[in-house]
């Protein structure tokens, strides 16, 4: 086909005149069944250089995305302009995935997007080995996430590599990436092979105004922000380091009235889903984010990316300030950074990146002696979650471990023959992650363009400087502290209290309070000093603090008596502390709160299955009768997993108490955490914080599990049979916290066989599928 | 990676339907023995499909259509090796050299594997016998299968119920190594794999099949295994026959292709074919697995180890993998016998020629087909 034709047919399929000369060169490529790898900067039009050919070749083109909002939205505007697109996703219900395979079998698709782990691929695999379904065409969309150099490395991607080398010679093969070292390039290159020719383009963003402000202390960064942020026009994004920052920027920019939301891992779906909106919509004047937010947001106007804490490396900077001015127009992009403390997150990471070598040696002995899940393997190598997706894609990636699928759900099992665990690449992998975060901190310092640095630094040598940054415009930004101001920040630290999401009805809990965050104000070390340095007991400051965050909250709600969790290690330190709290409130406190056997410290579990097992049944009181129709103010020091403060609110729920309130002096934030519910903490938002904490608000997992324990005592009166008969209640538990939402996912969960799926499989999805219909409404 | 890259093309070529083996082999043989091309190379160039290899239209359009398939096959490889699967070629080192020498142009162009693939080069024996097989077969099987694993033997096995899973079973017990020859593709014994799980992360049992992977069992695919139970092994043990059935027809069509088969001579009273078999010219084999002097049944004494027989199945054996001198198999197989006696000896085994190499006389396996590799 000759462009002259390409672009009659671009016309009347795409609606545009012409390709860019970069595009036609990709098309003609793949047209006669090369391997092009295109790295071109976001918003070039790399999508069409595979949805145009897609639509002439005779045959399905199947495309890699690890996005599924983005396979989601491609989709829809192939659909729109009338090309046959489809996508698989764990995430959409089992008839729509369905539905596409037929499609695609029927030879009616042109496009099918597909994410590549291989629970996805279960769904599919079956039918892209269908020989009857041709397939014209394989693109590889975000294709650095294939490198290990890059800066988002993606396990699953591994299979990419393996499924695009086993491809036959002359079938077209499309990678494309917006942002790749050389390095980074010449890895792609090697890993896909065939003689892949690389296609780059210039990096430059014109409308990208750079600027660096130096500070001394996270205050400094809160002020800034505080007298700043109102002046820049329209509605961006802040980069936090840390979930917990994530909270505390946004509370303060809404304690400023400057409308504002936090947006993390942590955050549920729903919630996600709703800010992710908002953000479309202009709702909020910021949303402060850690880096969950971002991959697959197409939106043309953001206006400002500010970052409060160094990104490890300028790649992961480029590709995060790139969300902002994609419509060409001026858009700030700030950064901060404090020489005394940020450089120390980020050398954590890149420290702490792989577990210690021990606990791969765990992992691999446990899996050498039994087939097993992934969370069987957590419990039984006692490895949290984060680290062991670590260490399982390192042994898979080795050819030291394998992910058989065994009933739809990934077992692992160990490799005969496999050779022992190499740690070299892991060394060679930090000492190139330090190097980079060394050359992020000489774009911090560079007196020269920002912006032709990054470019240097991603192989993309920009000829002249962007002459808006702050160093082309010899302009130093810098902090001005009022005391205003000040006044302003400690009134907002001081009153600021982290809620304590364990709400739930069926326990008569409602939401607590802490006095602060661990990590926030020296509370943290307060109670470490007290806890493990011998440093007596929690001083009175943290007494205050914590009585200020109670009449905050519970000031008008009457409580009959305190109760305090019995130690497990640290002594009197609670009781005495607990004592105190209830002298100064005038409750009367009871002693009675006891263990019925000695527990592990919940810090040596690395997994809350684990911690929850540690806890199982230990609590009790003795004369319970003296707080069954009691409210009941239950005192702790450290609120982590919320495991304890749960068990005890389950056997005083069995006591007839008339309600629980936790009430601790620090909330930790940490991967293993609750999911954070509210959207915002601040009366400004328009958010009843008050009456969110002073509801007892179900977790949506405890909803769902009362839901289904409700279902099965109805279920067994019907049968006729014993509850466990119908179905065991740890089986309804992880049930409610995997909130399966597909027959297939039914099949991961443990306890559910084939057996009971087919029995109640439809029952129990329709009543999580309501109940989470209920929390999102 | 090379070798990676040709699964898919292995695959394709495999399973060319209503090909065989043979046709398939023969095809193979040209393209990488005579040609020295890989696969990937050949289905390449598709000009020299008519020139080089005469291939006729009908076979072009058939490979043509079978090229179509390259991508899926590749999805399907990638899958296969995720999952600890490996593809092990005829021209592959790893490929059973007792399996290419009993079947010859006939092997199978490929075999799935999972586990200890080293197993396919040990010494092996098949235990073959009926689903519903007796208490005494059962226990003969054990037996057969306990001598095996005690002289380092790779018991072969069907996977079936009855002498099969007791051969595997009993194997695996007296920590023996075992082969599963499974009725069905590899990539469908996700069951098996879990039950066996140990024992195949120890080395001790390897999972082979002929069939495409996402095959699901079916008696034909069950019938068209049972030869390769038998060429797997050097020697074959059957415990129990019907007159009919898999046991039945596979004992007589390896006696029929010149294999020694040794079958266990039924108690008096016994409701069984084995008889039959023993007539048909299988070697009667006691409870112990010693060979009998007669088919006469009801003498189940233990008598002294035949050990001409046995020594006849290592001659076989060694000739399989390369011609000797009558020097060199006496110094290998102590049968203290004369050249002579040997001579006569071979003699009486069909499959086995007299061949000049070197101006020595050889014995050699008879070759009436091109050599693989």
């Amino acid at each position: 086909m000759t462009r002259q034709e390409a672009e009659q047919k671009l016309k009347s399929i795409f609606g545009f005149d012409r390709f860019h000369d970069t595009q036609w060169a990709v098309i003609e490529k793949l047209q006669q069944g090369k391997r092009i790898l295109l790295i071109e900067k976001t918003g070039f039009g790399k999508s069409l250089c595979y949805q145009f050919p897609a639509t002439q070749l005779k045959g399905l083109t199947i495309v890699f995305s690890p996005l599924i909002a983005l396979m989601r939205d491609q989709v829809q505007k192939m659909q729109a302009l009338g090309i046959d697109a489809g996508y698989i996703s764990s995430q959409q219900p089992l008839e729509e995935n369905a539905a596409t395979i037929l499609a695609a079998l029927d030879n009616k698709l042109k496009l099918l997007y597909i994410h590549p782990s291989r629970m996805e691929n279960v769904e599919w695999l079956e039918t892209v080995r269908n020989t009857n379904l041709a397939i014209a065409m394989v693109v590889v969309d975000e294709a650095h996430c294939i490198s290990t150099w890059g800066h988002d490395f993606i396990p699953s991607y591994r299979k990419i590599v393996k499924l695009v080398n086993l491809l036959p010679a002359n079938f077209p093969v499309l990678a494309t990436t917006a942002t790749a070292t050389p390095r980074v390039e010449e890895d792609i290159k090697t890993q896909i092979g065939r003689d892949i020719n690389a296609v780059r383009g210039n990096l430059l963003r014109p409308n990208l105004n750079l600027v660096v402000i130096q500070v001394q202390s996270e205050e400094e960064k809160l002020i800034w922000l505080g007298q700043n942020l109102s002046k820049i026009e329209g509605t961006g994004i802040i980069y936090t380091g840390t979930r917990a920052n994530t909270e505390i920027y946004a509370k303060w920019l809404s304690h400023i009235d400057i409308p504002s939301v936090f947006y993390n891992a942590g955050v549920d779906t729903a919630s996600k889903k709703e800010i992710e909106l908002a953000l479309m919509q202009n709702t909020y004047k910021c949303i402060v984010s850690t880096n969950a937010l971002g991959m697959g947001i197409d939106k043309p106007d953001i206006r400002f990316v500010i970052h409060t804490q160094t990104p490890i490396s300028p790649i992961h900077y480029y590709q995060e300030i790139g969300r902002a001015g994609r419509d060409g127009k001026p858009s700030f992009i700030i950064l901060f950074y404090n020489p005394n403390e940020d450089q120390k997150l980020p050398l954590s990471f890149i420290e702490s990146a792989r577990p210690h070598p021990n606990k791969y040696a765990k992992v691999l002995k446990v899996i050498k002696a039994e087939r097993l899940g992934f969370q069987d393997i957590a419990k039984a190598a006692n490895i949290k979650s984060s680290h062991l997706k670590i260490i399982l894609a390192d042994l898979v990636k080795q050819g030291i471990v394998l992910e058989a699928v065994d009933k739809r759900s990934i077992k692992y099992e160990w490799k005969y023959g496999a050779q022992p665990l190499d740690t070299k690449e892991f060394e060679e992998l930090k000492n190139a992650k330090l190097n980079e975060f060394a050359e992020m901190l000489h774009y911090i310092t560079t007196p020269s363009c920002r912006m032709k640095f990054l470019c240097d630094f991603l192989g993309d040598n920009l000829p002249k400087d962007c002459q808006i940054c702050d160093n082309c415009r010899q302009r130093v930004v810098s902090v001005k502290i009022t005391p205003v101001w000040q006044q302003k920040l400690t009134a907002f630290i001081e009153n600021d209290f982290p809620v304590l999401e364990v709400g739930n009805e069926s326990i008569k809990m409602m939401n607590g309070v802490a006095a602060s965050y661990y990590g926030f104000s020296q509370v943290g070390q307060a109670l470490h000093r007290c806890k493990y340095e011998n440093g007596g007991d929690f001083p009175e400051w943290l007494v205050k603090q914590t009585l200020k965050a109670f009449g905050k909250y519970f000031a008008a709600q009457p409580f009959d008596v305190v109760l305090y969790v019995p130690p497990t290690e640290s002594g009197d330190l609670v009781k005495n502390f607990a004592e105190k709290i209830a002298k100064a409130l005038k409750i009367n406190i009871l002693h009675t709160l006891k263990k019925n056997r000695d527990t592990q410290p919940q810090k040596k579990f690395e997994t809350n299955w684990l911690k929850t097992d540690n806890l199982k049944n230990v609590f009790y009181v003795e004369n319970p009768q003296e707080i069954a129709g009691k409210c009941v103010l239950l005192v702790d020091d450290i609120f982590d997993s919320g495991a304890t403060i749960k068990e005890i609110g389950k056997y005083l729920a069995s006591q007839n108490v008339a309600c629980t309130v936790p009430l601790v002096i620090a909330k930790t934030i940490n991967a293993d955490l609750r999911k954070e519910v509210i959207q915002t903490s601040s009366n400004n938002m328009g958010v009843d914080l008050q009456k969110q904490v002073q509801t007892p608000i179900k977790s949506p997992e405890d909803k769902v599990l009362s839901l289904l324990k409700k279902w099965r005592t109805e279920k067994a009166t019907e049968l006729n049979l014993p509850k466990y008969m119908v179905i065991h209640y740890d089986t309804l538990r992880t049930l409610s916290e995997a909130m399966p939402s597909s027959i297939l996912d039914l099949l991961d969960i443990k306890g559910m066989g084939k057996v009971l799926i087919k029995k109640y499989g439809q029952e129990i999805l329709e009543i999580i599928r309501k109940s989470k219909d209920e929390t999102n409404n | 990676m090379k070798l990676t890259t040709e699964i898919p093309y292995w695959i394709t070529l495999a399973h060319l339907p209503k090909w065989g083996a043979e046709k398939i082999n023969r095809l193979v043989v040209k393209i990488i023995h005579e040609n020295q091309l890989s696969l990937e190379t050949f289905f390449n160039e598709e000009s020299i499909w008519n020139k080089s290899f005469e291939l006729t239209a009908a076979d072009i359009a058939d490979l043509q259509k079978a090229k179509l398939e390259l991508p899926n096959n590749a999805f399907l490889a990638e899958d296969l090796l995720a999952q600890g699967f490996e593809l092990v070629s005829i021209n592959s080192p790893a490929y059973s050299k007792t399996l290419k020498n009993n079947l010859k142009l006939k092997a199978p162009t490929v075999l799935y594997i999972k586990g200890n693939k080293q197993i396919m080069q040990e010494e092996s024996i098949a235990i073959v016998g009926s689903r519903d097989a007796d208490e005494t077969s059962l226990q003969f099987t054990d037996h057969i299968a306990r001598i095996a694993s005690q002289q380092y033997k790779v018991v072969v096995s069907g996977f079936a119920k009855g002498v099969d899973k007791q051969a595997l079973d009993s194997a695996l017990k007296y920590k023996g190594q075992s082969i599963i020859v499974l009725p069905q593709g590899i990539m469908t014994f996700g069951s098996g794999i879990k039950k066996y799980y140990q024992q195949i992360t120890t080395g001790d049992l390897l999972v082979v099949s002929i069939f495409h992977p996402q095959a699901t069992w079916g008696a034909g695919l069950a019938m068209a295994r049972n030869p390769i139970i038998y060429a797997l092994a050097s020697e074959i043990y059957a415990a129990q026959s019907a007159e009919s059935g898999g046991t039945w027809s596979g004992v007589l069509d390896g006696l029929k292709k010149g294999r020694t088969i040794f079958v266990r001579q039924p108690l008096p009273g016994e409701k069984n074919a084995n008889a039959l078999l023993i007539e048909k010219g299988a070697t009667p084999v006691n409870q112990q697995g010693n060979p009998v002097a007669s088919a006469q049944t009801g003498d189940s004494n233990a008598q002294p180890v035949d050990k001409t027989k046995e020594n006849l199945v290592r001659i076989t054996t060694l000739l399989s993998e390369q011609p000797l001198t009558p020097e060199q198999i006496l110094e290998k197989v102590p049968l203290n016998i004369t050249k002579a006696a040997l001579a006569k000896l071979l003699k009486t085994l069909p499959q086995i020629q007299k061949i000049t190499k070197s101006k020595k006389v050889h014995y050699a396996i008879s070759q009436n087909t091109p050599t693989l590799f």
